[in-house]
């Protein structure tokens, strides 16, 4: 048993703050809040699920007050253990803080809830003409709350850049229950950016409940390429020539060999099964643009050594080209019972030689690596395929794992793009930071959040192993 | 023994500059003991590790070119000049990313940049001075900032020394990452009063082939904004846009007048227009899209009361951006108060109702400029009635009527930085607005920071 503050006294008064049913404290009842989109998991003591700002307000002071640590948790499509509970801490999930408060054309911004579905967010804002850009591919599923804690990324980030671009202002609760309101409605405000140093800190400075965020016009003409190379040099090569002719298109997706065998196992999203790679490019903009880098994508295509090259304007064309990159990480399912996701980014122009390390793991190790990637951002996901029943798989994984982190750092790229550190990758932050460097960031949190108690045991190396050793899972890749 | 001869036998050798150039680091009436130029971030390092030891306050200086900014130093013992470090460290064409240290200037970015055809999204006022660090700590940014945003928006990577003389970095080199917090957010617009920026790595754009202006001029401001705000919301929306104007002239002229009159590299419209009010909208990107947005807009304004369009195409419509980017921070365009008034860009029109009203533009050579689309609005006071003394109560008045458009501002979801004010002002107001919320993280930040409070002590909101 893990020792916990979270004692009967504690649950009667999270009680009297929510409602007794908003408190879930039967094991079984928590079994579902255990784990998130990771590998990692831990059983909360409890979970909290607040309808307000002044009830998160409330959740935070009597934790506070027993000293219980905990974890902030929206729809646990988390892909580094951030949402997973801390050592005999609670979760406060904002499930029920689902609401669209606003939507100013005007100025362009949504006011949300920090239980607002991506995906949702951004169809309500396209009835006003107008885009919600950040699009992590769980994006059907995952939390603004949650995007807000991990800064999420996505596809349309290379033109659009990632969550912390996009948020305007943010309600938040501190530690011990005071509510500030960090950023606005003005584009920039005098002092430090306190909002936006909190976008990407995990949820260890406090939660959000209220967001602003930044909206886009929807485009003029939007044009869907779908590039069908032999291999995964050529389709690099291609990747390199379409930047090298100054475009930097909405998308530009890879998408390899094995994860094509995986999607086409589950649906037909039209990718030929013997192809090397494909490569999915999106420009948006004015028509006149549009046409005219479309020209030039085609033949940076072609130049490179596509074997064939699919274009789509109408958004039902392009939704089934996009159709096998929204749904692989799902597909691996029917290679692999398990599989473990990496997420280290390179320069772009590095990618080819990465790629090739990354075989070389893969060969070592013995167990096959997919990829499918945000190549234009040099965002690599390596998908690690395995049967976690068999004994010493798990490790095996998560070896192969970290070495291609550290071939990500040797080639000047980092640990992680868009999935955060949480508990998976805090082992590996010496590759990349200094003692000191890492310091400078404790200090920001001291500041937020003296008591440590928010999100404990995440972020900073702690020598605390990163992963225990996997349960079976019943349902392979449940990342939506 | 004087600071200036004990500097070189505490840091490495570092020399400071000769006493007879201490009197261009003077800041707000005050000059320091000392100045030093280091070459590198170790010796930058080695300066403030020595400044915490002996507490001695610091000021970091660049270009020099926004040091009117904040409220007045508490103390102010040593000018680090980091006009030393000017390298390109780093500029990779196809990545579109590069690493620089701080004491480059930003047009010598820019040349640097454009040789591999790419180029940094941002204007900073006076570029062939100001340098990366110093645009950084000011947060500053330019008339296209509606299309590309603010300096937080490319900065991908930076290398600080702390207020302990500690170098740290965070961020990296490729241009997305989430690996540890974001510190490349909170130390853009300190005002170094966090760290020392030494270095910096930026995502980069691919340089734009065409370049274009569009000005229309109004009757109102009022209908040059919701103009111009009309014209943002479209499609072939430009990539900034500014509504400009001239106050009443009581025979002075403004320097806001002599650039509509100068001439050079102005268009005639500008030349004729004294007193006129302009939306001027800039247009970047591939000749294609700059063709049809400039095309689309000269016949959308019209429908919306503009008169007397121009199109400028390239130098002339990139010498107009530089104007207007320079306009308050030149020295023949200094002007004796300046404002800066941030509010949701839907506000723009109500604000710039309240500056025509408000005593601190009527009657006064004094100059309006609007970001509509951005929400950023300055005023420009120049002439020799805003005085250090004046008699009666005009001073009062003017502070009066500063304090009462903040409170309008406030309201409206916004703040008035007071750029630049006769400097026996900043005794009596915080040039930054009242503190927002979050002042006590702010307060703790400064502290863990800068515990000595060795850098730019006092200049920043809420006298940190």
């Amino acid at each position: 048993m893990e020792s916990t503050r979270v004692n009967e006294n504690f649950l009667n008064e999270l009680r009297a703050i929510v409602g007794a049913e908003y408190v879930i404290s039967h094991p079984a009842d928590l079994l579902v809040y255990e784990y998130d989109g990771s590998i990692d998991m831990r059983l909360p003591q409890a979970v909290v699920l607040p309808a307000s700002t002044q009830e998160v307000s409330q959740v935070m002071a009597l934790a506070h007050r027993y000293g219980v640590p905990l974890a902030g948790r929206g729809s646990g499509t988390g892909l580094s253990g951030g949402a997973i509970a801390p050592p005999g801490g609670m979760q406060i999930a904002f499930t029920r803080m689902n609401r669209i408060l606003g939507v100013d054309t005007v100025n362009r911004t949504a006011t949300v809830e920090p239980g607002v579905i991506n995906l949702d967010l951004d169809l309500h804002a396209n009835k006003f003409g107008l885009r919600y850009a950040p699009d992590p591919s769980s994006q059907k599923a995952c939390s603004l709350g949650g995007n807000i804690a991990e800064n999420a990324g996505g596809p349309h980030c290379l033109a659009y850049g990632a969550t912390t671009n996009h948020v305007l202002g943010l309600e938040v609760v501190l530690e011990d229950g005071a509510v500030v309101n960090l950023g606005n409605l003005a584009r920039e405000a005098p002092g430090y950016d306190l909002r936006g140093v909190f976008v990407g800190s995990e949820g260890t400075f406090g939660v959000a409940t209220k967001i602003v965020v930044r909206l886009l016009p929807l485009p003029e003409t939007v044009k869907t390429f779908l590039g069908i190379f032999p291999d995964i040099d050529s389709a690099c090569t291609a990747v390199s020539a379409i930047i090298g002719y100054g475009i930097v298109p909405a998308a530009l997706e890879m998408i390899d060999a094995l994860s094509i065998r995986a999607v086409q196992n589950v649906m037909d999203a039209g990718y030929p099964l013997d192809a090397g790679a494909v490569l999915l490019v999106e420009l948006e903009g004015l028509k006149e643009e549009v046409s005219e880098t479309s020209q030039e994508v085609e033949a940076a295509l072609w130049e490179a050594g596509a074997a064939q090259v699919r274009v789509a304007e109408a958004a039902q064309e392009r939704a089934r080209l996009w159709l096998g990159r929204k749904n692989a990480f799902g597909a691996f399912g029917s290679i692999a019972p398990n599989y473990f996701l990496v997420d280290g980014v390179v320069p772009r122009t590095r990618l080819t030689e990465v790629l090739q390390r990354v075989s070389e793991v893969s060969q070592k190790y013995g167990m096959p690596i997919a990829n499918v990637f945000h190549a234009g951002d040099g965002n690599l996901h390596p998908i690690m395929l395995y049967d976690g029943r068999e004994p010493g798989a798990h490790e095996k994984a998560l070896a192969a794992g970290g070495e291609i982190l550290r071939v990500c750092v040797e080639f000047g790229g980092t640990l992680s793009g868009e999935h955060g550190i949480g508990l998976e990758k805090k082992e590996y932050m010496p590759l990349v930071y200094t003692e000191a460097d890492l310091a400078a960031m404790q200090r920001v949190r001291d500041a937020f959040a003296p008591s440590g108690r928010l999100n404990p045991g995440k972020i900073f190396p702690d020598g605390q192993p990163p992963h225990k050793p996997p349960p079976q899972r019943a349902a392979p890749g449940m990342v939506a | 023994m004087s600071l200036s001869s004990f500097l070189p036998i505490q840091c490495q050798g570092i020399t400071s500059l000769p006493a007879g150039q201490l009197p261009h680091y003077a800041v707000d009436g005050q000059t320091p003991q000392a100045a030093v130029r280091p070459a590198n971030c170790q010796q930058a390092a080695s300066v403030l590790q020595w400044a915490a030891a002996e507490k001695l306050s610091v000021m970091p200086w660049g270009g020099g070119t926004q040091m009117s900014l904040g409220n007045s130093p508490s103390r102010y013992d040593l000018a680090l000049d980091l006009r030393g470090m000017n390298h390109l460290l780093d500029f990779q064409p196809n990545d579109l990313t590069c690493t620089v240290e701080a004491g480059m200037t930003l047009a010598g970015l820019q040349a640097a940049l454009a040789q591999g055809g790419k180029f940094l999204p941002l204007e900073a006022p006076l570029a062939e001075r100001a340098t990366i660090g110093g645009v950084l700590a000011a947060g500053a940014s330019g008339p296209l900032r509606f299309a590309f945003g603010l300096p937080r928006d490319w900065l991908i990577g930076i290398g600080v020394v702390s207020g302990q003389g500690v170098m740290t970095r965070a961020g990296g080199k490729v241009v997305k990452n989430v690996t540890g917090y974001d510190l490349n957010k909170l130390y853009t617009g300190s005002l170094g009063t966090l760290g020392v920026i030494v270095e910096a790595t930026f995502k980069l754009s691919p340089l734009p082939a065409a370049f274009g202006a569009l000005l229309a001029r109004f009757d109102s401001m009022g209908q040059a904004v919701t103009a111009g705000q009309a014209l943002c919301a479209q499609v072939f929306a430009p990539q900034g846009l500014q509504v400009i104007a001239v106050g009443q002239i009581s025979g002075d002229k403004s320097p806001l007048t002599s650039l509509y009159e100068r001439g050079e590299g102005l268009t005639p419209p500008l030349q004729r227009g004294v007193g006129g009010i302009y939306a001027i909208a800039f247009f970047a990107g591939r000749p294609s899209a700059v063709k049809r947005r400039l095309e689309d807009s000269a016949r959308f304004l019209p429908e919306r009361g503009a008169k007397d369009l121009e199109r400028l195409e390239e130098a002339p419509a990139r010498d107009l951006l530089h104007q207007l980017t320079d306009l308050g921070w030149s020295s023949e365009s200094a002007p004796k108060l300046g404002l800066k008034i941030s509010v949701p860009p839907s506000a723009v029109g109500q604000v710039v109702a309240m500056l025509e009203k408000s005593p601190l533009y009527e009657s006064a050579v004094a100059g309006i400029i609007a970001d509509a689309g951005f929400g950023t609005v300055r005023l420009l006071r120049w002439g020799e009635e805003i005085p250090p003394w004046p008699k009666g109560g005009e001073k009062d008045s003017l502070m009066q009527a500063i304090a009462a458009l903040r409170a309008q501002v406030r309201a409206l979801g916004g703040a008035v930085v007071v750029e630049q004010c006769p400097l026996e002002w900043k005794s009596q107001l915080d040039v930054w607005d009242d503190a927002p919320q979050g002042l006590e993280i702010m307060r703790r930040l400064k502290q863990k920071f800068d515990p000595q409070s060795i850098l730019n002590p006092g200049r920043f909101l809420g006298r940190l």
